[in-house]
């Protein structure tokens, strides 16, 4: 690199003024219509409110929190949704990022028309998840009316019998897990087909002079490459997946026998349905807690690498 | 009448931030709790807008502009709700009504974020959800308001869903009716001797048994539909009539612990969720029409298409019998007055033209593409060809008929209305998820159990959710 | 990284022809290679798209034959019914009309993203190129904001912003300042080479003039990126407007489609029917980004 000289004093203060004007409406924004409302949850979940009510929140300390965490009346519900959180992550953040990966490998071609392909991958991602939802609510329906009954009836001559994919506990999870993995595969293939195209070039005419094989190409060239990419998108994909909502409220409501219930679900029907404020913001500041330490855990161990120029 | 606070539900309240306190309360408020506190309702005094009055009887002019809140649901319906509402404001010049549809699926939750000065002056609103939005402040009584006449005309099952305390609160057009339609040609088939009326009800072993001679005659291998596809309040509207035919209660004395989990209504449970094989998933809502399935367990709302579908070959029948006599649904959508507006008088206006028999024939007959529902007038009820003894939906009829008000529902009475009190969404979404964790496979008893504790705790939360006045 | 992506553009031209020497050298195989690919990923792309194409067919199709395994696919029965239908059942100011729920949730979702695009991208290039002090905190504050869900919020926000009920302004204002824009904004900008900016800088250039006259033209798919991500969150939201919108005149989309599926007779051809038209405007956003997004996104190289 050329030797740069050492940037002047001066433009560090110029720097401040720059930045507090450059971030001030953003975090005006941030401040009032997400800070302060979810310090107001942290409030309402010591609360006992009645959404809707004209009666005033009375106080309530943390028995809120000693009910979802201790109480097994409403703990049962909420540990559930905390492992179907958990199982439903763990599967879909390698799953789908393997599957986005392998895609992007596929596409990473010169090949003719592969702007077309990568449009088509990336349409699900376009689509409102609700709807996404109800589509895969008419593919999964049960007996013969239902799409993927019909496909694999076809595919095994008949001998695959039809199914109810949303309506048996066993197969609830595994359901909503394929609908997510197609609708978001098509966002992260295609920020890892760019960093894969970043990648240079004349690293694998090297390692091909070298007679190295495409494996070995894939080890030590394509994935220390695409690291910084990979930790981005697995670190998003998985924040994203906790929140998984919309899915289960349409597809199974949290069924059959609380196999897909999750922790947001819980919340919004209990400030909806139930109208139990108090109830949904505390299982909203638990998931928060929790997530925010996956996060750290995460970022700890996947530590990026930058350069620092 | 009682006070329901000063303020809307948009507001706490000045005076109710860190207010009264409960048994659970160990903490002594701090002073970083008072000023955190204090900062709260600050913020909250400035977000909130003015406080609303009291939900008093100031009926206003009589004259001018009102607001109406409708139901957007069945598309028949709504095209008569807005002829309606069209003729009314033709009609005459004093008032008049402008109309805005919400759709179904959003008026619970919309109303129920709406402070009662926002809200319209008119309001539709689901049966057993009158008392939370009397409980806000959303409505008002209307004893004063509307008229007599129109009151007397009102049939006896609608009266008792929606008065409370003595005082009626909502003017209704229609009725539900819930039963299970039968294609007779399939139940001869196999060979069933089915109810034909009040007199000869099935009990739940026959039914059960019935049940599993239709599945083996049908190549679906199913014999019932129970509209598992439906969402919402159709789980509780169609099944809690089960918990008192079963000869128990949902809450007796503000609790549900004991009644709604008795051994008679787990014996229920288990016979429900026994049915599970023969029940068709219904995802495409045409298990029935499409002869997948003999019996439909449903409202009075498909009869169209389904006397569409099978004509002559229907036969609408009562719901098994579990022990205290055949028990049935009622409620449905009502109009009631936001007195809390100040235009109580002009809205009652529109609430008797909506009562009168003109328009309750209109919108429950075929004419304007009608479902179907019971025509909730006495003078309407009696010129219907649907509901009169000879037609085909009489036995709806009958069985609003003998309502059990809201009285203890005893071996003769047929519809009970559903449980009558502002806590009335809690016992709903509760009681769903427990009867479909059960017809899963789940425990029934730990399922009934865990229900009727979570519906006490929450009932105790908030006081037993009283009504004053 | 600095190094791949300066050379990221070369090696692009490099590696491309480099395969091309490697394929020109041997026909044969390289045919069948060709064609193998395309045998490969022709079938797997249909597959992949069969539910949208499913549901283009069966917003044509009536309601009762939706649901019937294969026979949905014939062209049998096709009809805009569906289509006729929406606009009938919407038809005035009582039930609102489609194309009021069009133009409410285009004003409001393009407020949101160009507001958005603006306040959020300005405030990630200070936190990830600039240095100042409180630089960490409000970045470990952002950070932390990404993981708060909106769901969280809502009931919250709902009893702050009570008084402006009914209006556009409450749809958008509370969305045009995002968490997680900003931190894909962040991620970008710090991804960039320094080297970008520090002839600008010697050359005495202030951050404003650096951020539009460096850091703008470099950044195309990250806001191509943020702009599709943030148009679709708001085209689709829901859970916000079914609280604070009753006037059908002020309603978005996603509140009207609810006439479908919360009352039976549950009408499926008229659900996919709405379904076709709430996509379609996002369908066009993305066409005309897209060659922004990911061709940019290739050529410049976008990472974490």
């Amino acid at each position: 690199m050329l030797l740069r000289p050492k940037t002047p004093v001066a433009s560090i203060q110029q720097d401040t003024g720059a930045a507090v004007v450059m971030v001030i409406p953003a975090f005006l924004g941030l401040l009032a219509f997400v800070a302060v409302p979810f310090l107001l949850a942290i409030f309402l979940s010591t609360q006992n409110l009645h959404f809707g009510s004209g009666l005033g929140p009375t106080w309530m300390g943390l028995e809120q929190y000693r009910r979802l965490l201790l109480d097994p009346l409403f703990s049962a519900d909420f540990y559930r949704a905390l492992i179907n959180n958990a199982t439903f992550a763990v599967v879909v953040v390698p799953a789908q990022t393997g599957l986005a990966l392998a895609i992007a490998l596929l596409l990473n071609r010169s090949l003719r028309g592969m702007p077309i392909f990568r449009t088509f991958f990336f349409m699900p991602v376009v689509f409102p998840m609700a709807l996404v939802s109800v589509i895969w609510k008419l593919i999964y329906a049960p007996d013969d009316v239902g799409m993927l009954n019909t496909v694999l009836k076809v595919v095994s001559f008949g001998h695959i019998q039809p199914h109810d994919f949303l309506g048996d506990p066993k197969t609830a999870m595994a359901a909503i897990i394929v609908t997510s993995i197609w609708s978001g595969v098509g966002f992260q293939m295609v920020i890892l087909l760019a960093g894969l195209q970043s990648i240079s070039g004349s690293l694998y005419e090297a390692a091909a002079i070298d007679k190295a094989g495409k494996w070995q190409q894939f080890w030590n060239i394509t994935m220390p490459g695409l690291r910084n990419t990979l930790v981005f998108v697995v670190m998003v994909t998985t924040i994203l997946s906790l929140r998984l909502f919309d899915q289960v409220y349409i597809m199974t409501r949290g069924g059959p026998l609380n196999a897909t219930t999750t922790v947001m679900y819980q919340a919004v029907t209990a400030a909806f349905d139930r109208g139990n404020i108090g109830n949904a913001a505390a299982i909203t500041v638990v998931f928060f807690v929790l997530v925010l330490a996956i996060a750290l855990i995460q970022r700890w161990f996947l530590r990026e690498e930058r350069e620092i120029a | 009448m009682g006070q329901f606070g000063p303020n809307g539900p948009g507001c706490f309240g000045q005076a109710q931030i860190g207010g009264t306190t409960t048994e659970v309360d160990n903490v002594k408020p701090g002073s970083r709790l008072a000023s955190t506190t204090a900062a709260f309702a600050l913020l909250l005094a400035v977000g909130c807008g003015g406080g609303t009055t009291n939900a008093t009887v100031n009926g206003g002019s009589g004259k001018g502009t009102i607001v109406v809140w409708a139901d957007q649901s069945q598309s028949g319906q709504d095209k008569a709700t807005q002829a309606e509402v069209a003729a009314f404001n033709a009609s005459q010049t004093d008032v008049k009504a402008v109309l805005k549809f919400i759709p179904d699926a959003d008026l619970d939750k919309t109303t129920q974020a709406t402070s009662p000065k926002e809200l319209g002056d008119v309001v539709e609103v689901d049966g057993p959800y009158m008392q939370a939005w009397i409980r806000e402040g959303k409505l008002g009584p209307i004893n004063g308001l509307v008229s007599a006449q129109t009151i007397q005309n009102q049939i006896p099952s609608v009266i008792a869903q929606d008065t409370v305390n003595g005082k009626l609160y909502m003017v209704a057009q229609i009725d539900s009716g819930l039963g299970i339609y039968g294609n007779k040609a399939l139940l001869g088939a196999a060979g069933i001797t089915y109810p034909t009326g009040l007199d000869n009800v099935w009990t739940a072993d026959q039914f059960t048994a019935d049940l599993a001679k239709l599945a083996a005659k049908n190549p679906s291998g199913k014999a019932l539909d129970l509209k598992l596809n439906y969402q919402g309040e159709w789980p509780t509207y169609g099944f809690l009539p089960i918990v008192y035919s079963a000869g128990s209660t949902v809450m007796t004395g503000g609790k549900a612990a004991g009644h709604l989990d008795s051994t008679q209504v787990v014996a229920a449970a288990k016979t429900f969720a026994s049915w599970k094989p023969y029940v068709d998933a219904n995802t495409d809502d045409s298990a029935f029409v499409k002869g997948r399935v003999a019996m439909s367990w449903v409202g009075h709302w498909v009869y169209p298409a389904y006397s569409k579908a099978l004509g002559s070959n229907l036969v609408v029948m009562p719901l098994p019998d579990f022990g205290n006599g055949t028990k049935t649904g009622q409620g449905s959508i009502a109009w009631g007055i936001n007195t809390s507006r100040g235009n109580g008088k002009a809205a009652a206006k529109l609430l008797d033209f909506f009562a009168n028999d003109a328009n309750v024939t209109d919108y429950t007959s075929g004419a304007v593409d009608g479902d179907g529902a019971v025509p909730a007038t006495k003078t309407a009820l009696a010129e219907s060809t649907l509901y009169a003894p000879s037609g085909p939906l009489y036995l709806f009829a009958q069985q609003l008929n003998k309502t059990c008000g809201s009285g203890p529902a005893t071996k003769d009475c047929v519809a009970v209305p559903r449980p009558q009190t502002p806590g009335y969404p809690v016992i709903s979404s509760d009681f769903s998820a427990a009867w479909f964790n059960i017809f899963n496979g789940a425990d029934p008893q730990a399922e009934l159990t865990k229900a009727a504790q979570l519906i006490d705790t929450d009932f105790q939360d908030n006081g037993g959710y009283q009504l004053s006045g | 990284m600095s190094n791949a992506t300066i050379n990221g553009r070369r090696a692009l031209t490099l590696s491309t022809r480099a395969r091309d020497r490697v394929q020109v050298g041997r026909l044969g195989p390289s045919r069948l290679r060709i064609a193998l690919s395309y045998a490969v990923l022709v079938p797997v792309t249909i597959l992949f798209v069969s539910p949208i194409i499913y549901m283009f067919i069966a917003s044509f199709k009536p309601n009762n034959e939706v649901l019937s395994g294969f026979a949905v696919f014939s062209p049998q029965d096709l009809s805009l019914n569906n289509y006729l239908s929406i606009f009938s059942r919407f038809s005035g100011p009582d039930t609102g009309t489609f194309t009021g729920f069009l133009t409410t949730s285009l004003l409001v979702s393009s407020v949101t993203v160009v507001g958005g695009l603006a306040v959020n991208s300005i405030a990630a290039y200070a936190l990830a190129r600039l240095r100042w002090p409180g630089r960490n905190l409000l970045l470990l504050g952002v950070i932390a904001l990404v993981i708060v869900p909106f769901e969280a919020i809502a009931v919250p926000l709902f009893y702050m912003l009570d008084g402006l009920r009914n209006t556009y302004l409450v749809q958008f204002l509370p969305f045009i300042a995002s968490p997680f824009s900003i931190y894909l904004f962040y991620s970008f900008f710090a991804g960039l080479p320094k080297s970008l900016e520090e002839a600008a800088r010697v050359d005495g250039a202030g951050a404003w003039r650096t951020f539009f006259s460096i850091m703008l033209p470099n950044a195309k798919p990250a806001f191509a990126t943020v702009a599709i991500l943030q148009f679709m969150s708001s085209w689709s939201s829901f859970l916000w407007p079914v609280m604070v919108i009753d006037d059908p005149t002020v309603r978005p989309l996603p509140l009207a489609i609810s006439v479908y599926v919360g009352t039976p007779p549950y009408g499926w051809g008229n659900i996919m029917a709405f379904g076709v038209m709430m996509v379609l405007p996002m369908l066009v956003v993305f066409l005309i980004f897209q060659r922004w997004f990911i061709r940019s996104v290739v050529a410049s190289g976008v990472k974490g």
